[in-house]
């Protein structure tokens, strides 16, 4: 993908019945700048995640990358295929998961859009077994499949949809926010699975989230669009860094008399019975023989920012150095 | 096997694949499939309603008798039929697809998407109303005696031109709706519009007759296929219902890839 752009012309108009009227005769319009000259490069078999604020222009990315959309400038590769020019085997070669949009027949049972998607991508009654068998019991599936959708939890849907887009084995998949109103047990299913699929097949995965979880568990290079501009691109660690160079302890001090002096060490985030400090990173080995030399201090623990936190400042910053 | 008899191959297969799921569909609620089947039959044979009065206050309308009307009717019946089975649920859907941006799903499908969007629903029971038309023709062809298979082979051709220039008028409606979201009454006005073709071409005139031959061809889809089954077709018909086809075919193609280039999806 090089100086990818994409803008979306939309009508505009004021509040009110006289605007509403005025806007049925001659309506007015906004250039949007979904993607502005994005540019970057994924190998075949990365887990890649697009990150960004709600309207970041993750999404129109995703879809420009899928054909659905057609770029306003700039040059596009997907697989040796260009994307809109949607050939059959490119098509054959992707598929897309969304979060927030289905495609099992409501309501039917998962089982019989499996069969046309089976029918649609030309798959062999003998292969369509296999992989369907192997996806229901990795997925836990079972009898699931041959309940109708509507009856379906959220989580056993999506279960079912990465089915329906998996029958074909892709070797490239795109995933809009799939584990989107999950709990934490449903998230952690469907990210092995991901990963697992990756793992056997060799697939390509461009992931967008908004649950950090499953960027740090999929992926480990990320790319930052934030205004349709890409922000970021590198290691999730990188990023980090470069946004947050220290380190997050975390002690637990009973007695809170013991909690005085703590800033000596780095910057308070929290002080209560855990106390949690961001340390330089060039200090957190003395920080640490420190804390552990105190009294009534146990359970220490080092880590990275939480990545929500690296994100919200980067997003709160509007130009930051990558 | 070529490229395009592989593909042509390909979406038959999906068409049929599609055609099942919606069967399926139709069989998941035992009350609304029998209820559903009771009105169609009941719809049908309101249908014929028309064709009754005319025969009973006239001999003929427009040089067609009662027999020629019959098989007219009978003609009308199948297309509206066909429309209702196959072209208005698949619009319908689509434009809904269009509306919630999971058209999305269709155009990923490593098959043409026009043909995706065009077999995505049916509704199996408005197919009962192609049988009551074929009986219709069929006692129709009986009562004037004119039965030749030249001219039932002939008015077969017409009618799968007619069917051909239905799907176009469908795939326009369907382009359109990309730029405007909600364009489902349009596959109404269209049905309502068919209702014309319950009469013979020949009874409008000037203008009218010319709208109803190229513009809004129901001469195409009607009139001429019941007029070649009855043996009576004018020199240059066949000529001009696939010049009417091609023009109607060529225009929905180049409206449908311009509407999919111009498709935004939805946000999610």
């Amino acid at each position: 993908m090089s100086g990818l752009s994409k803008h979306f012309r939309v009508s505009r108009r004021e509040a009110g019945l006289r605007a509403a009227i005025r806007a049925v005769f001659r309506r007015e319009w906004d250039t949007v700048r979904a993607v502005e000259a994005v540019s970057f490069r994924v190998s075949a078999g990365e887990r890649v995640a697009l990150l960004g604020p709600n309207g970041a222009g993750k999404t129109t990315t995703l879809k420009l990358l899928a054909g659905l959309l057609s770029p306003t400038a700039g040059e596009l590769t997907v697989a040796g295929h260009t994307p809109g020019a949607r050939q059959a085997a490119f098509l054959r070669s992707i598929a897309l998961v969304m979060g927030q949009k289905r495609q099992l027949s409501w309501d039917l049972p998962a089982l019989d859009t499996f069969e046309l998607n089976r029918v649609v991508y030309g798959v062999s009654h003998s292969d369509y077994r296999q992989r369907l068998d192997e996806m229901v019991e990795l997925l836990d599936l079972g009898h699931v499949v041959t309940r109708p959708v509507r009856q379906l939890s959220l989580g056993e849907r999506m279960k079912c949809e990465l089915v329906a887009a998996l029958l074909h084995r892709p070797k490239i998949i795109f995933l809009d926010e799939p584990t989107l109103g999950m709990d934490v047990t449903m998230q952690l299913k469907i990210r092995h699975f991901i990963r697992d699929y990756n793992e056997r097949y060799g697939a390509t995965i461009i992931l967008t989230s908004h649950y950090m979880g499953d960027v740090a568990a999929l992926c480990s290079r990320v790319l930052l669009i934030a205004d349709g501009e890409l922000r970021f691109d590198g290691d999730i660690d990188d990023l980090v860094k470069s946004v947050r160079p220290v380190k997050r302890v975390s002690v637990t001090i009973p007695d809170k008399r013991h909690r005085v002096g703590m800033s000596e060490y780095g910057m308070v985030v929290k002080r209560e019975e855990r106390v949690v400090l961001d340390v330089e990173r060039g200090k957190v080995s003395d920080v640490i023989a420190h804390l552990l030399s105190r009294e009534g201090v146990r359970d220490l623990e080092v880590t990275d920012p939480p990545l929500e936190e690296v994100l919200r400042e980067v997003f709160e910053r509007r130009r930051p150095s990558p | 096997m070529s490229g395009g008899v592989r593909r042509s191959v390909g979406a038959l297969r999906v068409a049929a694949a599609q055609f099942r799921l919606c069967v399926l569909q139709a069989l998941q609620y035992r009350v609304q499939f029998w209820t559903e089947g009771v009105l169609r039959v009941a719809w049908s044979l309101m249908g014929i309603a028309p064709l009754w009065v005319a025969v009973q206050h006239r001999g003929e309308v427009a040089g067609w008798g009662v027999g020629g009307l019959m098989v007219l009717t009978g003609m009308f019946t199948i297309m509206s039929g066909i429309y209702g089975a196959m072209v208005q649920p698949a619009l319908a859907e689509s434009m809904a697809h269009i509306r919630r941006g999971s058209l999305d799903y269709l155009l990923l499908r490593p098959v043409d998407a026009m043909v995706s969007c065009l077999t995505s629903m049916y509704s199996p029971w408005r197919m009962l109303e192609v049988l009551v038309g074929g009986g219709l023709v069929g006692y129709g062809v009986y009562r004037e005696g004119v039965f030749s298979w030249e001219g039932l082979a002939m008015g077969g051709a017409l009618g799968v031109l007619g069917v051909v220039v239905l799907y176009a008028m469908g795939v326009l409606m369907l382009a359109a709706s990309f730029r405007a979201l909600r364009l489902e009454n349009l596959t109404f006005m269209l049905e309502a519009m068919l209702d014309f073709g319950r009469w013979p071409v020949g009874v409008f005139r000037g203008l009218l007759k010319a709208f109803f031959t190229f513009m809004f061809p129901l001469a195409v889809i009607t009139t001429f296929p019941a007029a070649a089954i009855l043996g009576r077709s004018q020199a240059g018909t066949f000529t001009v219902a696939v010049a009417v086809t091609l023009a109607f075919v060529f225009a929905a193609r180049l409206a449908w890839n311009r509407g999919v280039r111009h498709y935004t999806s939805a946000s999610s």
